[in-house]
């Protein structure tokens, strides 16, 4: 049934592609966290200045859907004159987007932290910050690191999306190769089973860096 | 070293403190008592600034706490300065989970003071076996019991060498078994000559310690006495009321 013969040809392709898709997912991963960050602590600042901007961002990449975002970037943003390549679309795409998910998670982590931990290190002398940095974000990640681990999980299967805006990553390699062999079958299989990997072998790193990261709570 | 003036402070319309005054010499324990919700807490939590006092003035080893001519960044820095002078015990620790009782102890001296790593630790030490605690410096708050928390607390307390130290019900989350061995640690350090104010429900330690016991109720001092005469001989009905009330209880 299946033609092992066109799988086994062609899956260096693939792999191809998924090399490309783990390259957009971590990169879009360590720029998502950074935005993540900014509106998280953006959120949860005094300042209107700072609040509503963060807010808006969060409202707006959550009440959107990635693929018309991705759209506004590609073909959207050259109108204006700005003219990205695809790789920097989709990385900027997939960021932001991840960035709103990421910035709740984390301002629900941050809220999270007792009101009793930050009066104790405000009576220690601590500024804001250094408390901020010191007893709240620590204790905070506890709680963010399971909940952002999910976010990349979404992060890695959101990546076919920018198959869209001529990203050749494993979706798009696919669908290409599919054009010359004419077995979507074997080609959208083996896209799978490389996705699976991908997330799953991901979620295996994700479990044992939480073990590291929450070891020393003696809990 | 802590004089207070006129101290008011209101929760939206609720009157939580109606004009306090009272002062705390150097060296000397004051033990305030009281009914719940007559206000001990948010007195004690005004003069270190968790709690933004309405009106009056407060006043810490010569340093005015209130101070409204500074602009909002620089009496930040002013406030942490003050902060570092007056240390805090809390009715539930709030010791730092992810923090050892040795990390706990140093990291005021570390990040605040900016004390050498490893002198902050030899000291922190020496501190934690003040209180008895040589043996648990390592230890994650998790695993130490609501008695050593606290002991652990009040050391992190001592390690910034404070001019005074506010203890807010220290021994309430307590079970009944471990509070001995906290109010024994306080005992030490007001015999050492320790400036201690201490909201507290344990009569007893008032009694043996305190040099004044305050009696608070409705967010004003009722009377304020050496704890002999105040125990014994109160002047005003509503402290008799009081004592006989927590007497009964026992
Ligand atoms: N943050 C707050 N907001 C509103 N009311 C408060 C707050 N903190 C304390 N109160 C009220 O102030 C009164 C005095 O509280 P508190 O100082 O904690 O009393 P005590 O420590 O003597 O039991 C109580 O009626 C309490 O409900
Ligand atoms: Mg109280």
């Amino acid at each position: 049934m299946l033609d092992w013969g066109t799988i086994l040809h062609y899956f260096p392709f693939l792999l191809k592609g998924a090399v490309l898709t783990l390259e957009i997912s971590v990169i879009s991963l360590a720029v998502g966290l950074v935005f993540g960050l900014i509106a998280a602590l953006g959120k949860l600042a005094r300042n209107p200045l700072f609040r509503w901007p963060a807010a808006f961002y969060v409202w707006i990449v959550r009440s959107t859907p990635l693929l018309v975002q991705l759209f506004i970037i590609y073909f959207g943003l050259p109108q204006l004159g700005i003219r990205l390549s695809p790789f920097a679309s989709g990385v900027l795409g997939l960021a932001l987007n991840t960035g709103a998910y990421n910035a709740e998670t984390i301002r629900g982590g941050i809220e999270a932290v007792s009101r009793g931990q930050i009066e104790a290190a405000r009576s220690l002398g601590m500024s804001g910050a250094l408390t901020m940095r010191r007893i709240i974000l620590p204790q905070a990640m506890r709680l963010i690191i399971p909940p952002l681990g999910n976010n990349f999980i979404i992060l890695i299967k959101d990546t076919s999306l920018v198959s869209t805006i001529t990203l050749v990553e494993l979706t798009l390699t696919a669908q290409r190769l599919i054009g010359s062999t004419y077995k979507p079958f074997e080609m959208y299989l083996m896209a799978a089973v490389l996705y699976a990997i991908l997330t799953t072998a991901s979620s295996v790193c994700l479990s044992l860096f939480e073990r590291k990261a929450l070891k020393g709570y003696g809990i | 070293m802590i004089r207070i003036s006129d101290l008011h402070k209101n929760f939206g319309s609720l009157e939580v403190l109606r004009g306090i005054d009272l002062e705390v010499s150097r060296r000397e324990v004051m033990a305030i008592i009281g009914p719940s919700g007559s206000g001990k807490s948010t007195l004690l939590r005004c003069i270190n600034y968790l709690e933004i006092p309405t009106s009056g003035e407060i006043v810490v080893d010569g340093v005015r706490v209130n101070r409204e001519d500074l602009s909002r960044k620089a009496f930040q820095k002013h406030l942490n300065e003050v902060r570092t002078r007056l240390g805090m015990v809390f009715q539930q620790f709030n010791l730092f989970p992810h923090k050892t009782a040795l990390e706990n102890v140093t990291e005021g001296p570390v990040q605040v003071l900016k004390l050498d790593k490893k002198d902050a630790e030899a000291r922190g030490r020496e501190i934690l076996e003040r209180v008895g605690l040589a043996d648990k410096a390592d230890t994650y708050p998790a695993h130490l019991s609501g008695g050593q928390q606290q002991r652990v607390a009040i050391a992190r307390a001592l390690a910034m060498e404070p001019a005074a130290i506010l203890f807010d019900e220290a021994t309430s989350a307590l079970d009944p078994e471990l509070v001995g061995e906290v109010l024994k640690v306080m005992e030490d350090l007001a015999r050492g000559g320790m400036t201690m104010l201490v909201v507290t429900h344990e009569m007893g330690f008032a009694e043996r310690v305190a040099d004044q016991v305050v009696f608070m109720s409705e967010g004003r001092i009722v009377e304020s006495a050496p704890p002999a005469e105040l125990f014994s001989n109160p002047r005003e009905e509503r402290t008799r009321q009081f004592l006989a009330d927590v007497l009964d209880r026992r």
